[in-house]
């Protein structure tokens, strides 16, 4: 009992000083604090916003810009509203959660399936590594986005009855294709770090020893190859905002009255920019300011990790 | 004065070198003196982290970014002082007056670039001559550090040399500019015995022609002994002691150099005969330096005083110098070394003790991929012969010594044997029940009677579990004990090993080298095994450390009858722990013997080459070196006939290239596979011992 609480102390104690290496950093400090001010948004959002419900629409405040010329002062809403008479403050608030839930569940998925895919070919080689190897090869060759908007068409289009678990899919499509997408390219990193882990003296002990594959996996290697998945891990976050938004703005993923940033985005473009530029400025500037900060941060977890190395 | 000044190539004092970590200065050497004469090689002993390498990159003004040289250090170069030179001073220095050969040549060459090119472009730009000349230079140079086919290895890229042939290459670069003073940095220590005795001969007799200064940094005590004519001894960033070789070796001032030379396994001595001698602890880090002498925590003779006043350097003799203050009475023999706790071995073989471990005309072929030319031919490549027909056999409590070059295969044959390579054909034998090939065939009793201790102890264990984790898990995997039993015996076995009980909460990370390798040597004792391999298990400790973990071995075989089948390619070690020996060269074995045996004639002209490398650790002994020319052949290609006649210097004419040579056996268990006869050997060869004996 002593032993499990010293090893969980230690690890307690490792996560603070990795938190305070990270904020060591300026940049990396920026970064950081700006992906938790966006995860504390997406968390208390709806406390936060002053318009709870994101399709709030009034008539009367149809086109309200930031700040109001005519009377010099500021307006009742910090980013105006949209040709609706939607609060946009509101609207980019709400719309954090669902980008943290889609792109954030959608990494953890894909760093999950494919760290176990990567481990087992990495540790098994020969023929298993070679046939998934080149199966992974292929998905990459493909554009990740030409390959989302095919996934989402199918699995948008699979009939499922009303109700059953199933037909959450189609709901989840967009959190489900990323999940798909950044399996193999988790799985190739998990894989070439344990290529290099495999041959070490420890894990041959364990051979000795008659440990089985999994014990030798889970247990010998993979604590190894934690570091680099970590950096990977934030590395696919970063990417994963920006397929969201990417599919929000194509219209995909997102319905049309859900305040997705990138739907938002598409939905003030056109005729409408003349008219409302703070309408899709925002959300764009939400978007861009989340990317750098998941990278800024994503860096300084880089730095730190391959610094301890 | 002036005149003795005028002599001097490098003078050295008062160089303080300070590292910036973390913010802070921290002192990395401290008060480091020398006098360096045209000429003289001056050997720089010091364990890992004695910061020898920083003095070097020092001298020659190229610390890292975050090292400085402190105030008030002097460093006069040929009465210039270098303390404050500038970068291009340096630089025009370093072209042709200073020279460095570093460790791993490999990497000092650009491996994109013929090695021609890259010495012509120094020698056009150090001496302002043109292309041609440049040319002849090299190939002279090529010439005279003895590279075969000059003219061939400057067309050549730097993969396709040896370790051996690349070190070479960069002497000569070193040279070619006729350097005024030449800094070795351990040149010789990723190389084989055999390759080192070829460079240290070459390096020594390439001085001798020529007025150069040389600064070799080592951490063996052996090839001080060999090749140089004064040495230094460090020890966490201080000079312990400077003197002539001669009186080193004869008598050792300061307690550091007493134990470090103590603890050197010498030819011919085995366990049985005297344990090795051992300095506890290790040496402090860069944070634990205290205001006190150094060694105190490692000192066998530390006194109250010790602790209080930090010794100065003092100057005891002509040009000698300790720094100690007991050196009075350990001149005048009233302190002795302890004999540490007595070690109980068997002093006499025990011929009758059962055989545990028979290996059985063993093969390892590694099948070459085939080559589209192959393919299209239908040719089938030979195969890598790694282990080609081998027998042994190891009796219980007993050590069998496996030694060669690197190539020989000895390393295969231990994985084959512990079941992580399955074998081409053969059979291997376990307590006289047939053992499978590979361990996912082998059943769990079998598992736990071999175990294997590993080279790299860095490696060898996981740096994500705890001691206690480590070991416990073969204690509860094969011994089938339950947590809380695993975990006493734990602590046992880290008793065992030497370690205190607090060390089960800790994480390799937190281990020093040598208390890395007791961690993976209680873990291979765990499940109480018949047999544990150990591969090269101390070559990567430092010496200091190295005799500790051979006594830990030696005593932990006494107790628990375990048999040790022991790799290493440093004859002393192996003869020191081992009782019976085989010599592998190629895949094959060429002798076979007792330990004892090994170290007198006769031998097989290959042992005897190796035994002749063996940098021994006394100056007096220097001479009968055989030195083996090349490397080990492809295993793809084994020459016909005797697989060694290419390199035998012994050879005696076309028998040796067209039949394979014959077992010869004395009677008394030694064999030897040669075409000399044995009584022909022995004449042939001159008994080593006896001259380390009168030595």
């Amino acid at each position: 009992m002593n032993n499990l609480q010293t090893t969980s102390g230690r690890q307690i104690k490792a996560m603070l000083k990795f938190f305070r290496d990270l904020m060591s950093q300026p940049l990396s400090a920026i970064g950081t604090v700006i992906v938790l001010f966006f995860l504390f948004l997406a968390i208390f959002g709806t406390q936060l916003a002053p318009y709870p419900n994101p399709n709030d629409q009034s008539h009367d405040v149809r086109l309200e810009p930031t700040i109001n010329i005519t009377k010099l002062q500021l307006g009742d809403y910090p980013f105006g509203t949209d040709r609706l008479g939607r609060d946009v403050f509101s609207r980019v608030i709400l719309g954090t959660s669902s980008i943290f839930r889609t792109a954030g569940l959608g990494t953890l998925i894909a760093v999950i399936f494919g760290t176990i895919l990567g481990l087992f070919m990495g540790y098994s080689g020969g023929l298993i590594d070679e046939i998934l190897g080149r199966i992974i090869d292929a998905m990459l060759a493909l554009p990740a986005l030409l390959l989302a908007l095919v996934l989402i068409g199918i699995v948008q289009n699979l009939d499922f009855e009303p109700g059953t678990w199933q037909s959450s899919l189609g709901d989840n499509a967009v959190l489900l294709v990323i999940a798909i997408l950044y399996v193999p390219i988790v799985a190739r990193v998990v894989r070439s770090t344990t290529l290099d882990i495999k041959t070490r003296e420890f894990v041959e002990a364990a051979i000795i020893r008659g440990e089985n594959a999994s014990y030798i996996m889970f247990r010998e290697i993979l604590p190894s190859v934690i570091p680099s998945l970590v950096v990977e891990a934030s590395l696919r976050f970063s990417y994963a905002i920006f397929l969201v938004a990417s599919l929000g703005f194509l219209g995909f993923g997102a319905s049309p009255t859900s305040p997705d940033w990138g739907y938002m985005v598409n939905d003030n473009r056109g005729g409408f920019y003349a008219l409302t530029p703070w309408a899709l400025e925002y959300p764009a500037m939400a978007i861009a300011l989340l990317v750098i900060g998941v990278n800024l941060m994503s860096d300084g977890i880089k730095r730190i990790v391959q610094k301890g190395d | 004065m002036q005149d003795k000044e005028k002599n001097l190539l490098l003078e050295v004092d008062a160089l303080n070198i300070s590292y910036k970590i973390k913010g802070d200065w921290i002192r990395a050497v401290s008060d480091f003196c020398m006098e360096l004469k045209p000429g003289q090689i001056y050997g720089l002993v010091g364990e890992s982290g004695s910061g020898k390498s920083t003095i070097a990159q020092a001298l020659m003004r190229y610390l890292s970014a975050n090292g400085r040289i402190d105030h008030g250090s002097i460093l006069n170069f040929m009465g210039d002082d270098l303390t404050y030179a500038n970068p291009a001073q340096m630089r025009s220095l370093w072209t042709q007056k200073i020279k460095f050969v570093p460790q791993n040549a490999g990497a000092a060459l650009n491996p994109s670039m013929k090695i021609g090119k890259q010495m012509t472009e120094i020698v056009k730009h150090a001496l302002n001559i043109n292309g041609k000349e440049a040319q002849k230079l090299v190939i002279e140079m090529f010439n005279k550090v003895q590279l075969v086919d000059p003219e061939k290895v400057y067309e050549r890229y730097p993969h396709e040399l040896s370790g051996g042939m690349q070190q070479r290459v960069v002497i000569a670069m070193a040279l070619i500019t006729d350097p005024e003073l030449l800094i070795m940095d351990e040149p010789t220590t990723g190389l084989d015995v055999t390759t080192e005795a070829v460079i240290l001969d070459l390096v020594r007799n390439l001085i001798a022609e020529r007025d150069t200064g040389v600064v070799y940094i080592t951490h063996n005590l052996g090839v001080v002994a060999q090749l140089c004519e004064r040495v230094l001894v460090l020890y966490a960033g201080e000079v312990m002691e400077d003197a002539a070789v001669n009186q080193l070796f004869s008598q050792a001032f300061h307690p550091y150099t007493i134990g470090l030379l103590n603890s050197i396994p010498r030819p011919g001595i085995t366990k049985r005969d005297s344990l090795l001698q051992s300095i506890q602890g290790s040496p402090p880090s860069l944070r634990e330096r205290k205001d006190a002498c150094v060694f105190v925590d490692r000192c066998p003779f530390v006194i109250d005083k010790c602790h209080d006043i930090k010794p100065g350097l003092e100057k005891i003799a002509d040009n000698r110098l300790v720094r100690c203050h007991r050196w009075e009475e350990i001149e005048a023999g009233e302190l002795s070394f302890k004999t540490e706790e007595a070690l109980t071995i068997n002093h006499e073989l025990n011929e009758q003790s059962e055989t545990i471990m028979r290996v059985d005309e063993i093969a390892k072929h590694f099948p070459v991929q085939r080559s589209i030319q192959n393919a299209l031919s239908g040719k089938e490549p030979p195969p890598i012969r790694a282990v080609d027909g081998i027998n042994l056999s190891i009796r219980q409590g007993h050590t069998l010594g496996l030694v060669g070059e690197s190539g020989s295969g000895k390393t295969t044959l231990s994985r084959v044997i512990i079941g992580l390579q399955e074998r081409t054909s053969g059979k291997i034998e376990l307590l006289g029940m047939d053992i499978r090939n590979t361990v996912r065939e082998r059943s769990p009793d079998v598992l736990a009677k071999i175990q294997m201790v590993f080279q790299n102890p860095q490696n060898s264990l996981n740096p994500y579990l705890s001691v206690r984790q480590t070991i416990r898990r073969p204690l509860m995997k094969l011994r089938g004990l339950s947590r809380q039993e695993a975990d006493r015996e734990v602590l046992e076995l880290l008793q065992a090993v030497n370690l205190r009980r607090e060390y089960a909460a800790r994480y390799p990370g937190e281990l020093s080298g040598g208390e890395k390798q007791r961690v993976v040597i209680a873990r291979a004792f765990a499940s109480d095994p018949d047999l544990i391999i150990c591969d090269e298990p101390v070559s990567a400790l430092d010496v200091s450390v190295q005799s500790a973990v051979l006594n830990l071995l030696a005593r932990l075989q006494d107790e628990n009858g375990t048999s040790y089948l022991f790799i290493s390619h440093d004859l002393a070690v192996v003869g020191y722990l081992a009782d019976y020996l085989a010599v592998m060269y190629l895949g094959q074995l060429f002798e076979v013997g007792s330990a004892k045996e090994l170290f007198n004639p006769p031998y097989h002209p290959y042992t005897e080459a190796l035994v002749s490398a063996i940098p021994v650790a006394s100056p007096e002994v220097r001479e009968n070196r055989i030195l083996l020319e090349g490397t080990v052949p492809s295993a793809q290609n084994v020459p016909s006939g005797c697989r060694f006649h290419t390199r035998c210097p012994r050879k005696i004419g076309a028998i040796c290239e067209d039949e394979a040579p014959p077992w010869l056996g004395d009677g008394e268990g030694h064999f030897i596979r040669c075409h000399i006869p044995l009584d022909e050997l022995r004449e042939l060869q001159n008994p080593l011992t006896t001259e380390t004996d009168s030595a």
